[in-house]
């Protein structure tokens, strides 16, 4: 990633500009003092008419509004290149999110991802609109000064040119300091975030649990330690401009005691001169003390893209898919799992070198207790996460050398939690299909999936929006929305995570019929809660502790499998075997 | 105006340092003209050959001058911004405060990232409420009106001008910009709300996505909410610098005719040509108090927005919910009876009852479970018992009292909930764990953690947002210690080992049935296996209760609960 200095400079053109702007107030800034000076000296001590004074003011006024355009263009300038930059990180920052795996997305807080996209990245507008343009203004205008001040009178310029150094100097230092508090600050910021979006989602438990109110408490420290924060940056900014403003005000106060001496009692200077460089030298000071409050902003848009940049450059384990193409054919692709090993890292998630393959058009049940591997081993084979050791194969080649477009388009995965986004049911339906669908496929795939007459039942029938996360469905519900994406996709292989509870008779029936439909088409891999389904299963796999006890079939695995059998014949109150 | 008098409000608490960052700023900006002022004459002054030591004083008071502006501006500064950050901190507790009797209603309306994006985003912007909108005026208005005064010794009608100047920098034309802004209305708050909602509907829904190879247009979406919302910012910035550039060109053109008049006063002999330069000095310090006004408006706007979009959440009169104070609380200290009489129930924006006329009786210490597909009702009626939704038709008695008139707090304190959605924080185990009691001990905890055959679990494991890296059994039995710690004297499960196999269930039921002895337990469950030991079963389809009775009552009966015994022969697990 590129510095903030090298982002700003690659806008060229803009950049140009900024100098001819800042050349062209430098000669404002100097002609407003040649000819305000003129109007004084001419009717103070030269005795002059008001007719002669005109012409100075007249140059006074166009110098007056110039100024105030030059400010404008200046400001516009910066403000357009803010606008491209934030742009650019925000689309580095999406790309990125885009290429994670899975468990990385699970990683962290997302309050804290949001808050990365937002404030951090809005932090760093002020280093382009505000930071560089002065920086540019602040090198060229002092100049500009000091050279008709030296022109004029040369003591006064040697005063300036031995106290304005202070000024970058004590900024210098007081830059370095800032930085670091200032990414603490952001910091806090996002810890805030992360707290804050945690404890809403959690506030219904947290009221059952009486702890609302204590939570309260956690909220105002936070938010109070993110104040403390923030008044450490500030108190820094405010001691920093302090100490430039007595910088600037003892180079002014020389200047002036300077002209004022050598005016009265030398009499080496006219009034024209002294009065000249008296007006230049709060102008000198003051651009570079601009320098100052900026480089203050523009440090602490530093600290935010600092952050940014780390975000950036996060990209562990990102998941390289290949080039191959996977044609889709008359039949499912073979899938094969081999020696696949999976750890999210802790140890306590584990697969342990898991052998099997699944040829096309057979149904494969996934069965075994909760937390036995189950759910890790789907999210494997849908390409969600990569294996740690061993290779899923399809068709014979390793899954990720081929296309990810062209995999994710043969698959359906219909979790037991599927995400519903915000928008109507249809459109989430929809979303399920590889191109545009008619409203009569959509509700002909809620039918199928049996979630149809639940949808009619609601006011606004396909067009009622669900919340954030389908929180208005229940789960059942969600997952049958999930299953209609599956009748619009018509997918080559389709991982299904069974629901456990029991739904309502009619519902049942439509189920079966459905999944059994979707499995004419497709090789069918399942996570078994269903009697029929592991027994019309054409192998099973057992897992238990996140190893493969156990291949075949329901009757094999009666016959063989103490484990499986007692667990089949508990469900069935004893009665089955 | 209305809508800030509460952020006016929270600041009045501030007084202290409001009165200070007033005075420190007068200070600085009369400090800031007199120092100029003196410099003016100084000059001028020493032109005239005067007496040395009048340049010795004049130097003397503009170091003076010089000094004391420096000093009171950090002062100011200081105490201004220590005013509105301590007040941000207060206003974003208020707001939660006000958020925490709404939620879990407020859920169905804004989406969460929506919600942080107000409570961080807009109450962020509301700095600039008190620090440019609110004291600045003042600060502006007195030193303004000292330096005219002092002005008017030396020349009237430099004075007069310098009145113009006041009235138009500093209200005609930020008056003029704020009128203006209103017309425009920035949508740059709300553009920020939508991008900030879709960056958290794509981190939560990555996986779907993904599966639906939808990154790729959610990512163009995300890019252009963010180019709205970056042209929002812009236009909003060059909207303020416009109005900043052509204030600071009033203000020079009053310079101009301060210079033009004083010249022309000097000529005709009416004011002495050593003041000339001073006022002309006056005129270009004075109005650096004034051209932050250019700014005035769109702060203002942008306060006032930022609070409405506040205000708009908490403060919806469909939600006013009956004072506390005024209900009843709960003796929690042993079971209470439940009675249930002709509860209907529909949610909003819903055609359809969820519950249709449920009568039923709950004596204390009874086991009751509730059966019935998915959507019957089953959580409804959980979620009325909890006061999750009030009860809209018929009524239901706690202990004898209607429990709209019990207090919420006492509800909730009177009963361990299990709800399929059990929320977990960012933490470990054992933060998660100390919800049920601070009194709870790490030995506690793993008692309990043993009782739901979570021994693999210790109480300083890690714990991701939303419990992400538990399984979905994991959780619950972890929702289900949490109520056990819990020991109040009413169960409401819903579903609680859903995810779990039988074997599990049936162990964490014993435990249960042992701890639960004496309470009064209302089980919703997917399962029929294992309800032998229940009292009552009530058995429930779309929103009715369609059976009642023991276990062996309703299998002899071989109505409905008998069906689905029948289906569920054919589940696994």
């Amino acid at each position: 990633m590129k510095s903030l200095k090298e982002i700003a400079s690659m806008q060229r053109n803009r950049v140009v500009f900024i100098y001819l702007i800042s050349i062209l107030l430098g000669a404002v800034i100097i002609g407003q003092a040649y000819f305000i000076v003129t109007v004084v000296d001419g009717v103070f001590l030269q005795d002059a008419s008001f007719q002669m004074i005109w012409p100075a003011l007249i140059g006074l006024i166009i110098v007056f509004i110039l100024r105030a355009m030059v400010t404008y263009a200046h400001g516009r300038t910066g403000m357009k290149m803010a606008a491209k930059a934030k742009q650019d990180f925000r689309q580095s920052l999406v790309k990125q999110y885009v290429k994670n795996p899975v468990q990385a997305s699970l990683k962290g807080q997302s309050g804290e991802k949001v808050s990365i996209m937002m404030d951090s990245v809005d932090e760093v507008d002020s280093y382009f609109s505000h930071f560089y343009p002065q920086k540019i203004q602040s090198m060229i205008v002092p100049i500009m000064i000091l050279i008709a001040v030296y022109s004029q009178n040369v003591l006064s310029g040697l005063i300036m040119t031995v106290t304005a150094p202070f000024i970058p100097f004590a900024m210098a230092i007081i830059g370095m300091k800032t930085q670091k508090k200032s990414e603490e600050q952001m910091e806090k910021l996002a810890v805030f975030s992360g707290r804050f979006l945690d404890t809403l989602q959690g506030l219904a438990t947290l009221k059952f649990f009486g702890r609302a109110k204590q939570q309260q408490r956690e909220i105002q420290d936070s938010s109070l330690n993110y104040r403390d924060a923030t008044m450490d940056v500030l108190k820094i900014a405010f001691v920093s401009s302090l100490l430039l403003e007595f910088i600037s005000m003892l180079g002014i106060g020389l200047v002036a005691i300077e002209v004022g001496l050598r005016l009265l009692i030398y009499e080496q200077l006219t009034f024209f001169t002294a009065f000249f460089v008296l007006i230049l030298a709060p102008e000198f000071y003051s651009s570079l003390k601009e320098l100052g409050s900026a480089f203050h902003t523009g440090r602490g848009s530093m600290g935010a893209a600092k952050k940014v940049t780390a975000e950036l450059e996060d990209h562990e384990q990102e998941m390289e898919w290949g080039s191959e193409t996977l044609t889709v054919r008359e039949e499912p692709p073979t899938v094969a799992l081999d020696h696949v090993s999976f750890s999210y890292g802790e140890d306590r998630f584990t697969l342990k070198n898991i052998d099997a393959t699944f040829s096309p058009y057979n149904q494969i049940a996934i069965v075994g207790r909760s937390g036995a591997g189950k759910t890790t081993l789907l999210n494997l084979l849908s390409g969600l996460a990569a294996p740690s050791e061993g290779d899923i194969k399809v068709n014979g080649q390793s899954l990720y050398s081929y296309k990810e477009k062209d995999w994710f388009d043969q698959l359906s995965y219909i979790s037991q939690n599927p995400y519903l986004f915000a928008g109507t049911i249809a459109e989430n339906v929809a979303i399920g299909a590889r191109g545009e669908v008619s409203r009569e496929e959509v509700e002909a795939a809620c039918e199928k999936a049996g979630v149809a007459e639940m949808v009619e039942r609601l006011e606004k029938g396909y067009d009622t929006p669900v919340g954030e996360a389908g929180r208005g469905l229940s789960g059942g519900e969600k997952q049958r929305v999930a299953l209609a994406r599956a009748f619009l996709k018509r997918p080559a292989i389709i991982l299904f995570d069974e629901p456990t509870v029991g739904l309502d008779l009619k519902t049942e029936q439509i189920l079966q019929a459905s999944i059994h439909e979707l499995a004419q088409s497709a090789t069918m891999i399942t996570v078994a809660h269903r009697l029929h389904t592991v027994m019309e299963a054409d192998q099973i796999l057992y897992l238990e502790a996140g190893e493969l006890v156990a291949k075949g079939t329901h009757s094999e695995l009666i016959e063989h499998v103490h484990d499986y059998r007692e667990m089949v014949s508990t469900q069935r109150g004893g009665d089955a075997g | 105006m209305k809508d800030l008098s509460l952020v006016i409000k929270l600041m009045m608490a501030e007084k202290k340092d409001i009165f200070y960052s007033v005075l420190l700023g007068v200070l600085a900006g009369i400090g800031a003209v007199g120092l100029f002022a003196a410099s003016g004459y100084l000059i001028s002054i020493s032109a005239l050959t005067p007496p040395l030591y009048i340049l010795t004083i004049m130097i003397a008071v503009l170091q003076l001058f010089s000094i004391s502006r420096a000093v009171s501006r950090y002062g100011e500064r200081y105490f201004s911004h220590r005013a509105t950050f301590t007040m941000l901190s207060n206003l974003r507790v208020h707001f939660y405060n006000k958020l925490e009797p709404l939620a879990p209603r407020i859920f169905h309306k804004y989406q969460s990232g929506d919600l942080l994006s107000r409570i961080v985003g807009d109450v962020e912007s509301l700095q600039n409420f008190f620090l440019r909108v609110f004291y600045p005026p003042i600060v502006m208005v007195i030193v303004f009106l000292s330096t005219i005064v002092f002005t008017a010794w030396f020349s009237f009608s430099v004075a007069i001008v310098l009145i113009l100047g006041l009235v138009l920098t500093g209200f005609l034309i930020p008056a003029f910009f704020a009128l203006r802004r209103r017309r425009l209305a920035s949508e740059m708050r709300e553009k920020r709300g939508e991008l900030s909602t879709e960056v958290t509907e794509f981190l939560y829904g990555f996986r779907d996505l993904k599966i639906h190879q939808q990154l790729a247009s959610q990512e163009e979406a995300l890019t252009t909410s963010s180019e709205k919302y970056i042209q929002e910012q812009e236009q909003s910035g060059i909207h303020t610098l416009y109005s900043q550039s052509l204030n600071q060109m009033v203000s020079f053109i009053v310079t101009w005719s301060i210079v033009a008049i004083g010249a022309y006063l000097v000529t005709e002999g009416s004011m002495e040509g050593v003041f000339l330069a001073m006022l002309i000095m006056i005129s270009l310090t004075v109005f650096e108090d004034s051209t932050p006004m250019a700014a005035f408006p769109s702060h203002y706007e942008d306060s006032r927005r930022a609070t409405s979009r506040l205000l708009s959440v908490v403060d919806d009169p469909a939600e006013a919910v009956q004072a506390e104070e005024t209900k009843r609380n709960l003796d929690t200290e042993g079971a209470f009876p439940i009675e249930i009489n002709n509860v209907s129930f529909a949610y909003e924006r819903e055609g359809r009852n969820m519950l249709e006329d449920v009568s039923l009786s709950l004596p204390a210490g009874s086991k009751t479970a509730i059966v019935g597909p998915s959507g019957s009702g089953k959580s409804t009626l959980i979620q009325l018992l909890l006061k999750v939704y009030p009860v809209q038709e018929g009524d239901i008695l706690i202990d004898g009292v209607p429990l709209n008139d019990v207090s919420e707090e006492s509800m909730w304190q009177g009963a361990n909930a299990v709800l399929q959605d059990n929320h977990f924080f960012y933490g470990t185990i054992r933060d998660n764990l100390q919800l049920a009691g601070d009194e709870l001990t790490d030995e506690d905890m793993e008692a309990v953690l043993e009782k739901v055959k979570l021994h693999s679990f210790s109480v300083i494991d890690s714990v991701l947002e939303k419990g992400e890296n538990l399984s979905g059994g994991e959780k619950q039995r972890l929702a289900m210690a949490r109520a056990m710690l819990k020991g109040a004297p009413l169960w409401l499960l819903d579903e609680p080992t859903s995810s779990l196999d039988t074997l599990t269930e049936q162990d964490i039921y014993d435990q249960l049935f042992a701890q639960a002895e004496d309470d009064t337990v209302v089980l919703v469950s997917h399962r029929l296996t294992g309800l032998e030991r229940m009292d009552q079963i009530i058995v429930m389809d779309r929103g009715k209760i369609i059976e009642s009775g023991t276990y062996e009552e309703l299998m002899e009966r071989r109505g409905y609960f008998y069906e689905l015994k029948q289906i569920e022969k054919s589940v696994l697990m």
